[in-house]
């Protein structure tokens, strides 16, 4: 919470409520409204962002899924004349893109900002507007990364959308060899980095500093823990692709030549730079996901984390070990003998705190009382998916081998298994256990087991073929293949196999809206639950915790529940009088909208194009003026703050204030 | 929950239905598998030492991580099934609650890193044999320069550049110098052994043996932009004497065509600017951006391996290059989109006259 006199802020902020805005000097007098279309844009609280995040992130997942649909209906069989080439390679290029960037990661962040507090028994995030900003960034990236596909439907613009692969390998991406889609992409990666290491750093100091009194560090649930590890993974592993890109924009704005082999530049550089960022940033996407499912396996087994103290610093030497394997995604381009020795030893290590992860997942659901609910089971399916692509990953670490399967639909299986049956199956489980705690609605576990089985063999049907594909000799990223590759079958299969697992997600989708919409009321702890989170009501108050909890052990709610002294606790906090709540602020979204417009004049710098005054500085001024001016808003209007009364509202449910924002989800 | 005797059922035919299937396929002699082997780009078939120790060695991570993953698996699936929750459980007291075991943990870490060592040392071995020059002075040398989507060869020694189809002789170790001026390419023959790729400003190499003669199919690996997927070639393993020969041919300059449509191809080459972008030896044309043309009739393939090198193929070809193979820089050429009906059979017929 911020720290000031609580007091005099709340006045101000009365006397500001009674205040109407009058014209545009005070268009932007500091918002009160919590509902309505106001009351999303300029929110600070946590579990709006996080729900925000969740609903971008879901449209972002259909958007990469439709373009995964595709690529899928053009290799479905051989010398295809469907998509052209130039096309296929836009869609593998935003395929790669939207799933890693818009889809996969936002999707841990819904989880991170919705989640993290109501586990650490904190009431917000440590810098709430600073939250907002990453939300508002992160779209700003989205829609402009998105931008070429509008742009290409124009007649004046051709190639806007990027068609260099998500690696973006140099010196495809120089000027000579790519459009104005390679700078949508230059530029829509840095505002998403912008928004991923902001998010992080409010990350690690909400877990650091905003504890609940009692709650130690080896006391903190595992999702929270392993989203911590990945914090740190981002503000270390962000700043090498930022400058990565850094230079690439260099390259192709001012005619710098950082990899231009003309002027003696070295297109390998952006490999090492790209990798040190992209090894992490696999790890980025599965560590929340290990979290997750650590989460729902002691709740549906009814037992504790088993050896939670070394499922944490695996966690940690995953962390660390992940910036020591870059050049594994490297064993082609000619690396030395020592090298190739060093980074294989070292990926074959990486697998060591990873299967211990697994064998004591194992040791959570030995000797418990399995209930087989859908998180239950797309936690498990995470298991036997993800066991399947570590496997592969330990086969790529041996560099020879590797040589056969780089660049193959080996590969392609491979981190489809980690992502999908990885990543993707585990924020299916988080979705599952977690939504009936933030819609306050259950969902029928029929259908649930619908989704799982239909994704599952959908799943397995698409990726797991591919890895013969792969060593049959099928390259990656390739528009067409020949009828006489002898690749045929198995092509048709996973393309088969894709659309099952679409129709997965979708009756996934279907399942989302029939438990918003006709789902029973979830309960506090639908779960019997062992954390914080189940605690309070769901949908949990705004200000979370009427009493923040005084922690005394690991599975702190559950001890409540099963332990008699400590039930006593319970009795012992009382609701505070008044809560102070941090006010919403208009200027987060003013800074993201600044840096879009900017990001637009900088795309269109050297594109040759100068209409609206687009191709001169005119533009990337403006929305630099707009940040420092957003900025400076944001900084006078300091924190501010008002106050809520939990006792007052008990009459009407319990500490839950109602929320009359549950219309618009 | 489902009755016991249901739940039985279940686990037999998860169990007893890949066993049969496994047992009526090996009695038929049907090998499901089979297409795999028999693939032309396959990497279950080495044809050379270095695919041979390269699948040896997947074999070896293969064997261990399907050990891993049934042991694993098992036990797994063992207490999902066991511990499930039984009807009348859930008012029972909860399990124990145990938060681990330290020897258990420990000596499950302990094995998994003794596992791993068995794939560590087959894979540094692999390493240092493979990716170490071999000390042999029979060894051939062929430069490779990847461009914009086809391939330059060139043996230095022998004198002899050709494109997109080289011969080797089987038993010798071949070293490819492989070198790029445009973007990166990768340079991959499945058969005979894993990719290295090609990168500008980098001095990359690979060596590679064919054991027995035959044709082996190569393809570009590395993302190289818009017709990434129609960068091919192909490698005939020759016997000694075989590829001497090959290598006199090559040598030669153009045979003169001597059909009288092929004598007319020959001019209009010359006269639609052909050969400022090709090069046939001996009929002057020295154009370097393109590939070499002189002994083009004797090839099986066309456009970088993409179809077989028929007539019908080459007229497909010069009528819309783009469309054949998007992207390529014939396609921008004024004069090769002004070719007319004439132009194209005069120059197909001069083309395949280049044996």
């Amino acid at each position: 919470m911020p720290m000031q006199n609580e007091g005099s802020s709340a006045k101000v902020i009365t006397e500001e409520r009674e205040s109407k805005p009058v014209g545009l000097a005070r268009a932007f007098k500091r918002p009160t409204a919590t509902t309505g279309l106001v009351g999303w844009l300029t929110t600070v609280d946590h579990k709006k962002i996080g729900i925000m995040y969740g609903v971008a992130a879901l449209f972002f997942l259909i958007v990469g899924g439709i373009e995964a649909l595709l690529i899928r209906m053009q290799l479905a069989v051989p010398n295809s004349e469907l998509i052209s080439a130039q096309l296929y390679n836009e869609l593998f290029t935003m395929h790669g893109t939207t799933m890693i960037f818009l889809a996969v990661m936002p999707l841990g962040a819904a989880f991170f900002n919705y989640i993290i507090p109501l586990q650490i028994g904190a009431r917000d995030v440590a810098f709430p507007r600073l939250n907002a900003f990453s939300l508002w960034t992160f779209l700003a990236g989205g829609i402009f990364i998105n931008t070429g596909w509008i742009l290409n439907m124009l007649p004046a613009i051709d190639k806007a959308v990027p068609k260099i692969g998500w690696f973006g390998y140099a010196n495809l991406t120089s000027a000579e060899f790519s459009g104005i889609g390679t700078d949508f992409w230059v530029f829509g990666l840095q505002i998403l980095g912008i928004a991923s290491i902001v998010a992080a750093l409010n990350f690690i100091v909400t877990i650091i500093n905003m504890r609940a009194p009692g709650m130690t560090m080896m006391r903190v649930p595992l999702f929270s823990w392993m989203v911590l590890v990945t914090s740190f993974l981002i503000i270390l592993a962000f700043p090498a692709i930022t400058i990565a890109l850094a230079c690439l924009m260099m390259d192709r704005l001012f005619g710098t030549g950082f990899y231009e082999p003309v002027f003696g530049g070295q297109p390998i550089l952006w490999q090492h730079l790209f990798w040190i960022f992209g090894h992490p940033e696999v790890y980025i996407l599965i560590l929340p996901a290990m979290g997750i499912v650590s989460e729902a396996l002691p709740t549906f087994s009814r037992k504790p984390l088993f050896g939670y103290a070394i499922i944490v610093f695996s966690g940690v030497i995953i962390g660390v070990l992940g910036f020591a394997v870059w050049a594994h995604h490297m064993f082609t381009t000619g690396l030395s003998t020592i090298a190739k020795t060093a980074f294989a030893l070292a990926t074959m290590a990486i697998a060591v705190p990873t299967g211990v992860k697994i064998f004591n997942w194992i040791g959570t659901i030995w000797g418990g009382q399995i209930r087989f609910t859908t998180p239950m089971i797309f936690a498990l399916g995470f298991i036997w998916m993800f066991m399947i692509g570590g496997f592969s990953g330990i086969m790529h670490a041996a560099a020879p081998a590797d040589g056969q399967q780089h660049d193959t639909y080996f590969v392609v299986a491979h981190f489809h298994y980690v992502l999908i049956g990885g990543s993707l199956f585990a924020l299916f489980t988080g979705m599952y256990y977690w939504i009936p705690k933030v819609s306050g609605k259950m969902f029928s576990e029929k259908l649930g087991k619908w989704v799982f089985w239909t994704m599952f063999a959908g799943f397995n049907i698409t990726f797991f073929p591919q890895h013969f594909l792969g060593l049959g000799g099928m390259p990656r990223r390739t528009y067409q293949y020949d009828a006489d590759m002898g690749l045929n079958t198995w092509n048709m299969v996973s393309t088969i196999g894709a659309f099952i697992l679409g129709i997965g997600i979708l009756l996934f989708f279907y399942h989302l809206v029939m438990m918003l919409r006709k789902g029973a009321p979830s309960g506090n702890d639908p779960w019997d639950g062992r954390t914080l989170e189940w605690s309070i009501s769901s949908p949990p108050p705004e200000y979370n915790f009427a009493a923040v909890p005084m922690v005394t052990s690991r599975d702190e709610y559950w001890a409540r529940k099963m332990i008699p002294e400590k039930k006593k606790l319970i009795e012992n906090e009382k609701p505070e009088k008044s809560i102070h709540m941090p006010s919403p602020s208009w200027f987060p979204m003013i800074v993201s909208i600044g840096i879009l417009i900017g990001a637009y004049g900088m795309a269109f710098l050297k594109s040759g194009y100068s209409f609206v005054g687009l191709g001169t500085l005119f533009w990337p001024i403006v929305g630099l003026l707009i940040i420092t001016a957003g900025i400076y808003g944001w900084a006078f209007e300091g924190p501010g703050g008002y106050h809520l009364h939990p006792e007052e509202e008990e009459g009407s449910g319990g500490y839950r204030k109602k929320e009359p924002s549950d219309k618009s989800k | 929950m489902f009755s016991s005797s249901s739940t039985t059922r279940k686990i037999a035919w998860l169990t007893g239905l890949p066993l049969l299937l496994l047992l009526l396929s090996g009695c038929s002699g049907y090998d499901p598998m089979a297409w795999l082997r028999d693939a032309p780009q396959s990497t279950f078939d080495a044809k050379g030492p270095v695919a041979e120790q390269q699948l040896q060695l997947f074999y070896v991570t293969l064997w261990v991580t399907a050990f891993i993953f049934v042991t694993v698996g098992s036990v797994l699936a063992y207490a999902t099934f066991r511990f499930r929750q039984r009807p009348g459980d859930a008012d029972k007291p909860p399990p124990a609650q145990t938060h681990g075991h330290p020897i258990v943990e420990i000596s499950l870490i302990a094995a998994a890193v003794l596992l791993l060592v068995i794939i560590a040392v087959p894979t540094v071995r692999a390493i240092y044999d493979i990716y170490e020059l071999p000390d042999d002075e029979d060894m051939l040398v062929i430069d490779v320069t990847a461009y914009q989507w086809w391939w330059a060869f060139e043996y230095p020694e022998e004198g002899v550049t050709t494109a997109n189809e080289i011969a080797i002789p089987v038993g010798r170790k071949v070293k490819f110098n492989l070198r790029t001026f445009d973007v990166i390419h990768s340079f991959w023959v499945p058969k005979l052994g894993g990719k290295i790729d090609m990168i500008p400003n980098r001095d990359n190499w690979l060596w590679l043996q064919a054991d027995e003669p035959g044709q082996f199919w190569g393809q570009c690996a590395e993302f190289c932009g818009e017709s990434h997927a129609n960068m091919k070639f192909r490698v005939f393993a020759y016997e000694e004497d075989q590829f001497q020969e090959w290598l006199e041919h090559q040598r030669s300059d153009a045979v003169d065509p001597e059909e009288e449509l092929a004598v007319e191809g020959k001019e209009r080459f010359q006269g639609r600017g052909c050969l400022a972008c090709h090069t046939i030896q001996g009929h002057d044309a020295m154009g370097l951006a393109g590939p070499d043309l002189t002994h083009f009739g004797s090839r099986v393939t066309l456009g970088a391996g993409m179809v077989e090198n028929t007539e019908e193929n080459l007229v497909r070809w010069l009528r819309d290059p783009d469309g054949f193979k998007p992207g390529n820089l014939m396609a921008l050429d004024q004069n090769v989109q002004n070719l007319t009906d004439e132009d194209i059979a005069a120059l197909t017929a001069y083309l395949k006259s280049l044996q």
